[in-house]
């Protein structure tokens, strides 16, 4: 079997991987780059992540590209892991040259991709939730369509108190919003004379119940689930199971379809969720449903169409196609006075006239260090393993 | 281009001083360490507070990381002297997780799963991106060379030659007078040296540490690295990680080639591609790319 030549073969396989790099370095299209989990835990979200990005770019090349010239997506797998992601990022911007980064999704791969972002001024607009990461010095590199965790605990904290919580619990798995959940949670139930107790677990356990018995020890009746998709079900099951007949809170991507599915329906009952608003009655959401081809948009997709919808607005408002040129005109694109448009292509339209683009998931207005503001959201209460609209603040 | 092949090397870098400080432990003496992450890990974090939280200079950093990891090394494997293979296997599995779940919790010492962003690079600032990535290019091949060279000498000295010994029959050794317990211990520890050196280069390099980098994947890479340039070859651990790291970044052009593949398909034939890669280099040679040769006994 050693026929094969050890250096012949090492070769050979060099010669064939670098091939395609040297095709594709000759093209003249401007290139923006997707950077979605498209495997590992984010993996439910990744592929429509991209297929939006990318159905936004076919909806303007096909209306005759941007400053004159086509556009092409680069896509990358971040495989939810940050040390893959940052291999990943590096490829985009060193060998593609791409103008933007879209897609970002877990908190800790938007960090360890932001320096590569602003050292090679690289726009990377994200999906991730942590404070901590618009306090970067990312001098306007980085923006983001998702709340950022500190505001979205305090609406449902808010939410709780109102339903009448006199005792809440936080239980969830140790993120980088933890802490912070906790820290708010315990400012509003002091706020409003209500007890509040919190517990961090393991995350990827196969049974919660003595964490279960812990949290209840002292009869809460609102519970707030901090943690992800997987733990939420096996958790939901032990509470269920432990015979807690309070209120339970959680996040929309924790109690999602799959979760409610994989359930029997008298577990998730009355079981309430919340999350970003996208923005259903929108145009922009209506192109979104088209362009997926489904009913419901998760939130991600609905924001990374506005990811690569901004970018490609900014670039033909700056009229150049590098990442500074997006960090510059991305708010002179998003806000202001300007005509309300939906879609990259109404905005390539309706440009010199001054646009205010208005997204899927939002009316998309940055403050100066790349938080979203004007988010509205939407509360939904499981009833037969069905999510369904029970209001919106 | 020049950069991203720059970077990329860097990169491998990191992962050959991993498979040599494997090499050390499982190659020679024997001693299988799946908790490889944990003290990539350690070197990392030691290196990042040092400069960081404590603004000690880089090159402290670094002898700090090695320290660190090295001693962590020693205690783990005089707690573990009498544990052979699989149980070994799994102590250190158990040790690695335990270094991450330590770096998630103690938010006070490390910023939880926040991670520690902005560590310092040399001269980082001062240069491009591309400069920056070629001067850390270069640092790590010379650190990957001297790591070599000092293996190398390690393996080819009458204490690489106890260490085999030990590896193929540890009660033989101990008849033939050899300190089985300590030269154990020492080697874990040497191996857990590079181990950090590792982390520390890592962590420079990229600027930042979190917990979910240091997941046990990381570890089946370099388990992967090993086995096929060599298990016990030092040059062979070397061209192992830099395989793996051929396989995993060249992956990403071949995607491309297949046209109206979705997200989720591309991801899928490139997990696909890495896979059969590697069992293909197994199969044409199951003793890795280079086999381990006995040093030649010195003529007296």
């Amino acid at each position: 079997m050693h026929s094969l030549n050890r250096r012949v073969f090492l070769g050979t396989a060099a010669a064939a991987l670098s091939a395609p790099a040297i095709l594709k370095a000759q093209s003249d299209a401007i290139k923006l780059g997707s950077l979605t989990p498209l495997t590992g835990v984010g993996g439910t979200y990744g592929p429509s992540m991209r297929d939006a990005i990318s159905g936004v770019i076919a909806q303007v090349n096909e209306a005759g590209g941007v400053l004159g010239r086509e556009i092409t997506l680069v896509s990358e797998d971040t495989q939810t892991s940050p040390e893959a992601a940052v291999r990943a990022a590096r490829k985009l911007i060193d060998v593609d040259g791409v103008s933007a980064i879209m897609g970002t999704w877990a908190s800790s791969i938007t960090t360890a991709v932001a320096p590569l972002a602003w050292e090679s001024q690289t726009m990377l607009l994200c999906v991730s939730g942590a404070d901590s990461i618009t306090q970067l010095p990312h001098q306007g590199f980085i923006c983001r369509t998702q709340p950022n965790s500190k505001l979205q605990i305090r609406v449902a904290g808010d939410f709780m108190v109102e339903e009448g919580a006199t005792q809440m619990a936080w239980i969830g798995p140790q993120t980088p919003f933890a802490a912070s959940s906790i820290e708010i949670l315990e400012e509003i139930a002091a706020a409003n004379g209500a007890g509040m107790e919190s517990l961090i677990y393991e995350a990827d356990k196969s049974t919660y119940r003595s964490e279960v018995d812990q949290i209840l020890v002292n009869n809460p009746d609102f519970l707030m689930l901090g943690g992800y998709a997987a733990d939420s079900t096996v958790l939901l099951r032990d509470i269920w199971q432990s015979g807690y007949e309070g209120k339970i809170i959680g996040p929309a991507y924790a109690v999602n379809q799959t979760v409610l599915d994989a359930l029997p329906p008298e577990v998730t009952e009355n079981v309430f969720t919340w999350e970003g608003a996208p923005a259903i009655d929108s145009g922009a959401y209506a192109n979104v449903q088209a362009i997926l081809g489904v009913e419901d948009v998760d939130p991600y997709s609905a924001q990374t169409y506005d990811h690569a919808s901004l970018a490609i607005l900014a670039m033909a408002a700056g009229g150049d196609v590098t990442g500074d040129t997006i960090r510059q005109n991305i708010r002179a694109v998003s806000q202001g006075e300007g005509q309300m448009v939906e879609s990259a292509v109404d905005g390539l339209a309706g440009l010199e006239g001054g646009i205010n683009y208005s997204g899927a998931s939002g009316p998309c207005d940055f403050d100066e260090i790349g938080d979203i503001t004007g988010t509205s959201f939407v509360f939904k209460q499981i009833s037969g393993a069905a999510a369904a609209e029970f209001k919106r603040v | 281009m020049l950069s991203y092949l720059l970077a990329t090397l860097t990169f491998a870098g990191v992962y050959a001083l991993l498979a040599l400080g494997l090499n050390v432990i499982w190659g020679m003496a024997g001693m299988i360490n799946l908790g490889l992450a944990g003290f990539f890990a350690l070197g990392a974090y030691a290196s990042a507070l040092a400069t960081v939280a404590l603004g000690l200079p880089i090159a402290l950093g670094i002898v700090i990381a090695i320290a660190a990891a090295a001693l962590a090394g020693a205690l783990l494997s005089r707690l573990t002297l009498n544990l052979r293979g699989d149980y070994l296997a799994i102590v250190t599995l158990g040790f690695g997780e335990v270094i991450r779940l330590i770096a998630a919790n103690e938010i006070w010492l490390t910023n939880g799963s926040d991670g520690i962003p902005g560590i310092p690079g040399p001269f980082r600032g001062a240069l491009t991106p591309l400069q920056f990535n070629a001067l850390s290019c270069g640092l790590l091949l010379l650190a990957v060379a001297l790591a070599w060279f000092l293996t190398e000498r390690l393996r080819r000295s009458p204490y690489g030659r106890a260490l085999r010994a030990i590896r193929d029959d540890e009660t033989a050794a101990a008849v033939a007078g050899k300190p089985v317990r300590l030269y154990k211990v020492q080697a874990f520890a040497i191996g857990a040296g590079l181990l950090g050196l590792a982390g520390a280069a890592y962590a420079h390099f990229t600027s930042y540490v979190a917990p979910d980098i240091f997941r046990p994947l990381l570890t089946i890479y370099i388990f992967l690295a090993l086995t096929a340039g060599g298990t016990g070859n030092t040059s062979g651990a070397v061209l192992g990680a830099f395989l793996v790291i051929v396989i995993l970044e060249g992956s990403r052009f071949i995607e491309p080639m297949f046209h109206g593949m979705s997200g989720a398909q591309g991801a899928a034939l490139r997990e696909i591609i890495i896979g059969s890669v590697l069992i293909f280099v197994m199969r044409i040679r199951p003793e890795g790319l280079l086999a381990e040769r006995p040093p030649k006994p010195v003529e007296p």
